[in-house]
């Protein structure tokens, strides 16, 4: 059995966001929406304040909430661990979006391709030509439109669907193929981990072996698959210094 | 036992055993790990449980509007 | 030719079959009301629900359910009223309550009718909404009892309900001749007012009353499941969700009809069939469930303000001081005032329909109001994690979505007023 977990060394992270960036360009997830987010957070008065840093990518819950309440059986857990969305069955309800307490779904509310073209930098544009010499083209990865898993369901990449919920994938189409998800893959300093837990020798099981770890809001029961390693949970007092993009 | 009360009454169970079934065998089981537990074990079982609701509470419209086979 | 068939349409009571300019001029507003419902709805599918209020919850800031969702839930809050009343009735042999009855239960259908439509509205492919509901629905999320109890089975037996209850007056119009005859006919099907029918007619509705008393408190219970089982969202996560739901919805639906009650009565002139003892005994009712509800709303704010966790506290402040403080004590301002009306006129016996209509529309919008509390505060204030505080504010399309919704209801209503006499027409013609 493989059961796949991240891990965040928070000991390592210094929230530059290049997996935000990672991500966006993987998924060509829409303006405004951030499958995965990194928390720069501050706490304390000035001059006595404290800084850290918290990657929230979707916490691929054992015991997701977001699983419970689909009404149509859309959104799944997978024996590998992924919770993931079926594009086709997904009814827009976006009752997974306020059942879930770490604020990770987000609804298509334009279609998304429009949405994507306007976000993106034009680089069909003649005036944007001469500059770029027409090398970069705008990207979409083909394996986004492949059926995935043994369920074969439509359930990686962004920009499917109007009025459908998507979420971070743990990079389903990447990681069936053996590569690592694109955040992970990206990280300059080793911050994120990813791997199959249930391996003995696997480098995540060997990471996280005798190492103190915690989980995102671990009271409420819903075990999630992401495990932090070095600094703390968040306190209630933590504020966002800098917030992202939020026009749909 | 008239002909209409027997027939009521098969549409209540008929109706209920329905949505009994429904509910417990066809719809999606009641368990959020696998994908299994995403999809009804007999798709449509919804349709099912609903078309129980129906014909259970269609029964009182035939008590009352069936017309008397004796007369 | 046209002054036979008016004359002839005469014969027909409560004015049913004829156009007055009264009754063409509430149509019209109606329709243009449901017009304006959809273009609004028309736009939003063009554009998605970029076009509403809502956004995400989390980094982007919003509300992910907003006016849509607090108005399914007051929606089929207001049919609990209809079959309850006509329940009772049947049940406890109120005679004096038999001239609201009918309208009760289409008040019934069209607010089930209504709540329907605006999950519809709300959701972001109301189609396959429609299809894959019946093909994948899963009895664990609580949205199983919405559609499979609240929309098809509450609504069917309602209809059910309506249906054998309206069969002797659709006979006994289709003995005279009308433009309407074969509509009764067809209605009628073949009802001959014998002993025997009878006896099953009330039997028939004595069970079906007996058996959708119990599924009303579980299809409203349900609705009240749909936040109360949420633990992620501080605010709604409670024992007292479901059965305060059922309560409210006896608030917002009684108070409705007695608005329905007194316009019928005032214009169709049925002071006899509906008289003072049907306005006693809703309102009665109804201060009985307001003084309940409020019970529940003292216990809420009481246990959220003794020791609250950070998150609850921030939804609280956010309720009693804060952004949302003017709609909640606004609405338990609507809510205590009618009761407290109420109860004067419980004491001095001295009922006022005049009073009492305005107390129905009072405590419908304290009912809306808190419909919207329950949704939106543990959205945009109820994050766990450290996101900045979201904001919501119902966009004109979704405004004119609920236009459209409430004149659809009118619409539905009105029609029926000419289709149909909507007070039961008495035993001896």
């Amino acid at each position: 059995m493989t059961r796949y977990v991240m891990a965040v060394d928070l000991n390592r992270c210094q929230g530059c966001r290049a997996c935000v960036e990672a991500c966006k360009i993987e998924n060509n997830t829409p303006s405004a929406v951030f499958w995965m987010h990194v928390f720069r957070l501050e706490e304390g008065e000035y001059p006595d304040t404290k800084m850290s840093f918290l990657p929230r990518p979707c916490q691929h819950c054992n015991n997701a909430p977001c699983v419970k309440v689909c009404p149509v059986g859309a959104r799944y857990k997978r024996e590998d661990g992924l919770v993931l969305t079926d594009f086709d069955r997904c009814i827009g309800c976006r009752y997974c979006e306020v059942a879930c307490p770490y604020g990770v779904n987000f609804f298509n509310w334009r279609n998304p391709d429009e949405a994507w073209d306007e976000y993106q930098v034009p680089f069909d544009d003649p005036d944007l030509m001469p500059v770029t010499g027409g090398v970069i083209p705008s990207y979409k990865n083909p394996d986004h439109d492949r059926l995935h898993g043994p369920e074969q369901r439509l359930t990686s990449g962004s920009a499917h669907f109007k009025g459908v919920m998507e979420k971070c994938t743990f990079c389903v189409h990447r990681v069936e193929q053996g590569l690592l998800p694109a955040c992970v893959d990206t990280c300059p300093v080793g911050a994120l981990k990813f791997g199959d837990i249930e391996d003995e020798g696997s480098p995540i099981s060997t990471f996280l072996r005798n190492k103190e770890s915690f989980q995102l809001l671990e009271e409420l029961g819903t075990d999630p698959s992401v495990v932090y390693v070095g600094g703390t949970p968040p306190t209630s007092h933590a504020r966002e210094i800098e917030r992202p993009l939020t026009g749909v | 036992m008239t002909r209409r009360s027997i027939i009521t009454a098969a549409m209540i169970i008929l109706g209920a055993g329905l949505m009994v079934f429904a509910y417990f065998a066809g719809a999606a089981p009641w368990c959020n790990n696998a994908v299994e537990c995403s999809n009804p074990r007999l798709e449509w079982s919804p349709a099912i449980f609903v078309a129980g609701v129906v014909i259970a509470f269609s029964s009182a419209l035939y008590y009352s509007v069936a017309k008397d086979r004796r007369k | 030719m046209a002054t036979t068939q008016d004359m002839v349409s005469d014969r027909l009571p409560q004015g049913v079959g004829r156009w007055s300019r009264g009754w063409l001029l509430f149509m019209a507003l109606a329709a243009i009301g449901v017009a304006i419902g959809v273009i609004g709805w028309a736009i939003e599918h063009d554009q998605g629900m970029a076009a509403t209020g809502m956004r995400d919850l989390g980094t982007m800031g919003g509300a992910t359910w907003g006016v849509y969702i607090s108005m399914v839930v007051y929606f089929v809050g207001v049919s609990f009223a209809g079959i309850t009343v006509a329940a009772l009735i049947r049940l406890f042999n109120l005679e004096h309550l038999k001239g609201v009855a009918r309208m009760a239960e289409l008040l019934t259908v069209v607010a089930l009718l209504l709540g329907a439509l605006a999950i519809v509205v709300d959701l972001g492919q109301p189609l396959r909404g429609l299809v894959n509901l019946f093909r994948y629905a899963r009895p664990q999320s609580p949205f199983f009892g919405t559609f499979s109890l609240v929309v098809s089975g509450y609504l069917f037996s309602s209809l059910v309900y309506l249906y054998l209850t309206s069969r002797p007056d659709a006979a006994r119009l289709a003995e005279s001749p009308s433009r309407l005859q074969p509509l009764y006919r067809l209605w009628a099907a073949g009802y001959e007012p014998t002993v025997d029918q009878r006896a099953r007619d009330r039997k028939a509705t004595f069970w079906l009353a007996l058996a959708i008393l119990p599924l009303l408190i579980v299809a409203h219970s349900s609705l009240g499941f749909v936040f109360g089982l949420q633990v992620g969202r501080p605010g709604w996560f409670g024992t007292l969700q479901a059965p305060a739901f059922v309560v409210l919805a006896g608030v917002s639906g009684i108070g409705h009809l007695i608005v329905l009650a007194a316009l019928v009565r005032r214009v169709l002139r049925q002071e006899h069939r509906i008289g003072i003892e049907a306005f006693t005994w809703l309102g009665r009712f109804l201060m009985l469930l307001l003084f309940v509800y409020l019970y529940f709303v003292v216990v809420e704010i009481f246990t959220s303000i003794y020791q609250p966790t950070t998150t609850e506290q921030r939804i609280s402040d956010a309720l009693l001081t804060g952004r949302y403080a003017w709609i909640f004590w606004g609405s338990v301002a609507a809510l205590v005032l009618p009761a407290f009306g109420l109860a004067w006129m419980a004491v001095t016996r001295k009922w006022r329909i005049g009073w009492m209509v305005i107390m129905g529309l009072i405590v419908n919008l304290g009912a809306i109001g808190k419909r919207y509390l329950v949704v939106v505060p543990s959205e945009t204030h109820g994050q766990l994690l450290p996101y900045p505080i979201g904001t919501y504010a119902p966009s004109l399309v979704e405004y004119a979505v609920l236009i459209g919704l409430f004149s659809l209801g009118a619409l539905l209503i009105g029609g029926f007023m000419k289709l149909f006499p909507i007070v039961e027409m008495e035993e001896t013609p």
